[in-house]
């Protein structure tokens, strides 16, 4: 997929001279988030979804039944009832609980890795597309090196590196998602430059700094946006999947991953114990996935009619 | 067509010694000594895990280190495993035809639904029958390929009573037997590359059929049915195959978990139980050897495109 089929809607205001808006208009924002649930009713409801887990997460001990590592220890695997709704665990915790306390870690992990993601992967790539030459090429091959090893194996080997834990995870998981960002900025960095705007801020004598901050970075917030959607959902997998190895989110904190590793060992007596993560989890990642695809469509002039 | 072979084939090589380089340099980063840690219950003296930081040439600095990896690497020399003293080379050669099955399967499994998904979406553009397989495909990329595993294994094991052989047999040796190891694991993985597939087909045969060349064949009175196969899916092939190469990274790296989970003896067990033991020279060398495969097949695809497409090899041969 070409990113240049993703260009911000918006021409540069003005005269050529001008520099495009800076500040952030919040009624400009609420008009736009009103204009995206009328044309995209999928991405609306796949925001509506979004927003009721973060407020799970954050609000997790309000919303939870239980204390998620209480063990009701005369009540193991037992199905889901009114006292538990989702069941309980071969140690007797609460299902439910410990799904609400997993989005948790799974949001945390999954905001701190997009964002330094894409402030590194931006800053990276705008500079390197900026600089050009050989400079460019360097930074280039550096980024398809490491994407060149797949993000799990990947992974992996930053689990021999770091020590277990949540910082451990997120900055392997930065190193992989990185590249991504670097792509799509550097690639839009390389459009952006040729435009009749930029030639004519050099002309009135603004900086590369001033140039990259005010001309180019508020040109590509469309693509990048649509991006980081959808490699949330990516975090959330692979935050998952390591947890599921056991060299994720380390236990007790739960973890969907690990839920899910708990259960396939009990998945005859008690399988609520893998059905449960297994669909929260997948609810999560379509949600992101979902939310990304429809601002691909909402934000790509080309599909507007 | 020679010399851009040689050009891509050197940029694949500097590309795995950066990814070699990286991996040297984040070793630097390990918490604990790896000596240390093998020899952490075995109550060996001071001197005695010294001799073994020398043997191992842990004591020499980092580029020293990387230096004497790359050496040993052109000779075809990867280092041998801490355990079993084995090269890492041959561990690795061993198990990698059960990855490359899997892989390969998936990707058959994951373009195959997802061109079909692609061509229906296409014919019936707009219709109910398109938005529910973007929102179907939309899904099956949404479920993690290990999760799609989880539930077939517990569906199938708790509501049909079968379950895979947990024993791998080679295809050679009983076709039926490694069949059956493999399906499930290779529907797993490919789920993931359906989504992305349909969505490429369909948008690049619409495209295709909108276009001049089409209506030119619609004008000397060809078929439907020979126009959307013969003619556009034809010029659609270049997008599936790009595709192919995203998809490589997710198959090649879904491998690990779920060779663990169905008990297959690949390379991604064996990273993995190296991960756990800590035994660096595996890990280090896997995780080179991954990135080769990932970077040859790249090539491969590459390659692919100059054959299907003769403007790309006009291309270039004319310019590069």
């Amino acid at each position: 997929m070409s990113s240049d089929v993703m260009r911000s809607s918006l021409p540069p205001a003005g005269s050529p001279f001008e520099p495009p808006p800076r500040r952030v208009n919040p009624a400009a924002w609420w008009a736009g988030l009103k204009r995206f649930v009328r044309s995209e009713p999928l991405g609306a409801v796949s925001l509506a979804l979004i927003t009721i887990i973060v407020l799970v997460a954050v609000f997790a001990p309000l919303v939870a039944p239980y204390d998620p590592l209480l063990q009701h220890r005369t009540r193991t695997t037992e199905g889901p009832s009114g006292d538990f709704l989702l069941g309980t665990d071969d140690l007797g915790r609460d299902v439910l609980s410990r799904l609400i306390y997993g989005a948790r870690s799974s949001m945390i992990i999954g905001v701190l890795t997009t964002a330094i993601s894409l402030v590194l992967g931006t800053i990276i790539g705008v500079v390197s597309g900026f600089l050009g030459k050989t400079k460019d090429l360097v930074i280039q091959r550096v980024m398809d090196a490491i994407q060149s090893v797949p993000p799990l194996v990947l992974l992996l080997f930053m689990a021999v590196v770091l020590t277990p834990s949540i910082e451990g995870t997120i900055i392997a998981l930065v190193i992989v998602i990185t590249p991504s960002f670097n792509r799509v900025a550097r690639a839009e960095t390389l459009r952006i430059r040729e435009e009749p705007y930029i030639e004519a801020a050099r002309a009135t004598g603004a900086s590369a700094l001033r140039i990259m901050t005010r001309h180019v970075l508020p040109n590509m917030v469309a693509p990048l946006l649509t991006m980081s959607s959808l490699l949330f959902a990516g975090v959330i997998i692979a935050e998952s999947a390591l947890s599921f190895l056991g060299i994720g989110t380390p236990p007790p904190t739960p973890s969907w991953g690990l839920m899910l590793s708990e259960g396939v060992r009990y998945v005859e007596m008690a399988p609520w114990m893998v059905f449960a993560p297994g669909i929260v989890l997948s609810m999560a990642v379509f949600a992101f996935n979902l939310l990304g695809d429809s601002l691909r469509d909402f934000l790509d002039p080309r599909l507007h009619r | 067509m020679i010399r851009y072979l040689l050009g891509r084939l050197g940029y694949g090589a500097v590309v795995l010694v950066l990814v070699t380089v990286f991996v040297f340099i984040a070793m630097t980063f390990i918490p604990s000594d790896a000596v240390d840690l093998m020899l952490a219950d075995t109550g060996a003296s001071e001197e005695q895990a010294e001799a073994l930081r020398t043997e191992l040439g842990l004591d020499q600095p980092v580029h020293q280190q990387l230096a004497g990896f790359l050496g040993g690497a052109v000779q075809g020399d990867f280092g041998t495993s801490f355990y079993t003293n084995e090269p890492v080379v041959d561990l690795f050669l061993d198990r990698v035809p059960v990855t490359l099955q899997l892989g390969l399967l998936s990707l058959a499994v994951g373009t195959v639904i997802g061109v079909a998904f692609g061509i229906l979406a296409a014919v019936r553009r707009g219709t109910r029958t398109d938005g529910t397989i973007r929102a179907v495909a939309v899904a099956g990329l949404s479920v993690p390929n290990y999760v799609v595993g989880l539930l077939l294994l517990t569906v199938l094991g708790l509501w049909f009573a079968w379950s895979p052989p947990f024993v791998y047999t080679s295809p050679t040796e009983d076709f039926g037997s490694w069949l059956q190891q493999m399906a499930l694991p290779a529907i797993a993985l490919g789920t993931s590359a359906v989504a992305g597939t349909a969505r490429m087909t369909r948008s690049s045969l619409l495209e295709n059929l909108g276009s001049q060349f089409i209506r030119t064949v619609r004008a000397k009175g060809a078929s439907e049915r020979l126009v959307l196969y013969k003619h556009a899916l034809r010029n659609s092939v270049i997008s599936v195959l790009t595709l192919l190469g995203v998809n490589l990274g997710t198959v090649l790296g879904g491998t690990v978990i779920l060779e663990q989970m169905f008990s297959l003896p690949g390379t991604g067990q064996l990273i993995f139980e190296s991960v756990q033991n800590r035994d660096y020279p595996v890990v280090i060398a896997c995780t080179i050897f991954y990135a080769g495969l990932f970077v040859v097949t790249m090539i491969i695809i590459d390659l692919l495109y100059a054959l299907v497409d003769p403007r790309i090899r006009a291309a270039r041969e004319a310019g590069k």
